[in-house]
């Protein structure tokens, strides 16, 4: 194995990673907090490839402006569903499974009326190469880890040090006795909710660029999610973070030299395996 | 289907009696018009549907099994798919005769429980979602990457009818209404006997149930593998139905699709999974000009129906039934 093919498959892995982490977040915190299993996520990241789609593609705005700005529209756009249809759901695991699927559902059907099923593509935001000596690096990936890796930044420093994050961290811990510290649970569930959105919808944004745009893109994203949730443990933040890493690392390197197929069989098994002998993942607490 | 409490007076007997002969009226009424429907409406597509609904009935009775048990379970596609495989391979591969290739391919599929059954029924409910969602979508891999022996993604077409009779779909439809019948009826047993009494104890409260002396984890495993016999049986027959099989048809939307039939039709009664593969089957195929809004409506139909009637039509149709029966007595 020669150094460029490992460098190519590192600047594949932490892009990958940085896309499975911003979506497992998201559908972790609506996990941990509202003991909600958002079936839609895929759909939010979705939509947020196709704003990126319009403020990018079609107005012209400055990509660095459009891929944070297309993930606040969907968020606030969100709102809207949070008071329709999530907000019947709350602290309702089972009933919230199978509600949100029919939620994906009309989403994603709802796109197919207004976009059609074809696959679109985002213009490239970059399109030059990194070349060092004889290793090559497509410079879109790196600034796409890049993003993500600023987004996650933002995350963690909101999480740790402000006010509402710890409000927040209390709520994902013990919902009843955070209520009980005078935490307004229904504010704690809108912010949980926007930040969710928001990053599920960065995330769709970026990976429609790399990828492909389609109203049904939103089921690959879902799959990631669930397996980096479950690797890490349903619920926990770091454990969302870590797998992430382990999933998008492994499938850039089992991928690149073993082929798409033998990694999807790999990280399924690992992920059954897992919830056999550990269903409460790598970071989680058991219940 | 009757939950009434054991400690019921002598004056509740009457209508007990009287509820008892009404259900069994209806079931004789429906029993008949299965039977004789097809003599009066002639219409091959009508039947062809019927057919397709008689076998969803079975897949989703069966899901409907394990959701008693109290598990959802979101791979059951994947035992179908298992059961058709071996039946149609072997037919097609080692010309075993029909019977005996059904009768392997529901074998199959219910070993295949009965394999996986101890180890994923200790799971609690979540993860057994994603267990078998993670299993479902595994055994749909391996059907699309074995081609020597399923032929891939492309599937096997010209699957021969079980004898040349079943070519008529009249026929064909009489063999899968004595399937279905039979299944149901299983089911209903199951479900209205001691041991269904023992499952609903054991989804209201595990804890308890083991307490009491329930061996809930053999318990369960004995109705997962019956429910994955049932499904393989819906396998076999839409396979030699259809005559066509590939691994998309056995994918997450096909288990899916059967878990909402048991949650629009009502969890935890009886009638439930039938009335929702009524809905769920019925209502596309009447709707066809309309796909797409077609399934942006179940899509709202379902988080309805979750949200405020968790219960289901059954549900509906139980509290009509009652505000009825009241009217009456009165």
């Amino acid at each position: 194995m020669n150094l460029a093919l490992l460098c190519q498959v590192i600047v594949t892995g932490a892009c990958l990673s940085a896309i499975y982490v911003l979506v497992a977040l998201g559908f972790t915190l609506l996990f941990g907090i509202m003991r909600v299993v958002n079936f839609a996520h895929g759909e939010f990241a979705m939509l947020g490839g196709f704003a990126l789609y319009y403020l990018y593609g079609q107005y012209g705005i400055p990509w660095l402006i459009a891929v944070p700005l297309s993930a606040v529209i969907v968020a606030f756009g969100s709102l809207v569903l949070e008071r329709l249809v999530f907000r019947w759901f709350y602290q309702k695991m089972f009933q919230s499974m199978i509600g949100l699927m029919g939620l994906s559902m009309a989403i994603m059907y709802l796109g197919v009326i207004v976009w059609d099923s074809y696959e679109r593509n985002i213009p490239p935001a970059f399109t030059n190469v990194l070349q060092i000596r004889d290793v090559i690096i497509p410079v879109d990936r790196v600034v796409v880890a890049g993003i993500a890796l600023a987004t996650l930044t933002a995350f963690y420093l909101f999480m740790k040090f402000t006010k509402y994050g710890l409000a927040m961290r209390a709520a994902a811990q013990d919902l009843e006795i955070a209520e009980a510290q005078g935490i307004g649970a229904l504010a704690m569930y809108k912010l949980a909710f926007l930040i969710a959105i928001a990053m599920a919808a960065m995330a769709g944004a970026l990976y429609g660029q790399i990828y492909a745009l389609s109203p049904f893109m939103g089921e690959r994203p879902l799959m990631m999610a669930f397996i980096v949730v479950v690797l890490g443990g349903m619920g926990s933040i770091p454990g969302a973070a870590l797998g992430g890493l382990i999933l998008g690392f492994s499938e850039s390197f089992l991928g690149t030299f073993y082929g798409a197929s033998v990694c999807t069989f790999v990280s399924f098994a690992v992920v059954i395996l897992l919830l056999i002998f550990r269903p409460w993942g790598l970071l989680g607490i058991p219940e | 289907m009757t939950s009434e409490p054991a400690t019921m007076t002598r004056s509740a007997e009457k209508p007990r009696k009287a509820a008892r002969l009404t259900i069994g009226l209806a079931i004789a009424g429906g029993v008949a018009v299965v039977l004789i429907w097809p003599f009066v409406v002639t219409d091959l597509f009508v039947q062809h549907l019927v057919t397709l609904l008689m076998l969803y009935s079975i897949g989703a009775m069966s899901v409907h099994l394990i959701v008693r048990c109290g598990h959802v379970s979101l791979g059951q596609a994947a035992f179908m798919g298992i059961a058709a495989y071996t039946s149609v391979l072997l037919v097609m591969k080692l010309h075993v005769p029909w019977i005996l290739a059904a009768g392997a391919g529901v074998l199959a599929a219910s070993v295949t429980g009965l394999i996986i059954g101890p180890i994923i029924l200790r799971l609690a409910g979540k993860y057994f979602v994603l267990v078998t969602f993670m299993f479902g979508e595994i055994i749909r891999l391996v059907f699309v990457e074995w081609i020597s022996l399923t032929g891939g993604a492309n599937g096997v077409s010209d699957i021969p009818p079980p004898a040349q009779m079943f070519l008529s779909s009249l026929n064909y439809y009489y063999l899968v209404l004595a399937a279905a019948i039979l299944m149901i009826g299983l089911a209903v047993m199951i479900m209205r006997s001691q041991i269904g009494r023992t499952i609903d104890a054991m989804r209201e409260g595990e804890l308890l149930a083991q307490c009491v002396g329930v061996p809930t984890v053999r318990l369960k495993v004995i109705v997962y593998t019956i429910a994955c016999g049932m499904i393989g049986v819906q396998g076999v027959l839409q396979a030699h139905f259809l005559r066509y099989i590939e691994p998309l048809t056995f994918g997450i939307l096909d288990s899916l699709n059967l878990v909402v039939m048991n949650v629009i039709g009502g969890m935890t009664r009886l009638p439930g999974p039938i009335l929702g593969a009524f809905f769920i089957v019925g209502l596309p195929e009447l709707l066809r000009q309309y796909v797409l809004y077609q399934r942006v409506i179940f899509g709202i139909i379902l988080i309805v129906v979750m949200a405020f009637l968790p219960g289901g039509i059954a549900e509906v149709g139980a509290r009509l039934y009652g505000v009825y029966r009241k009217r009456w007595s009165r």
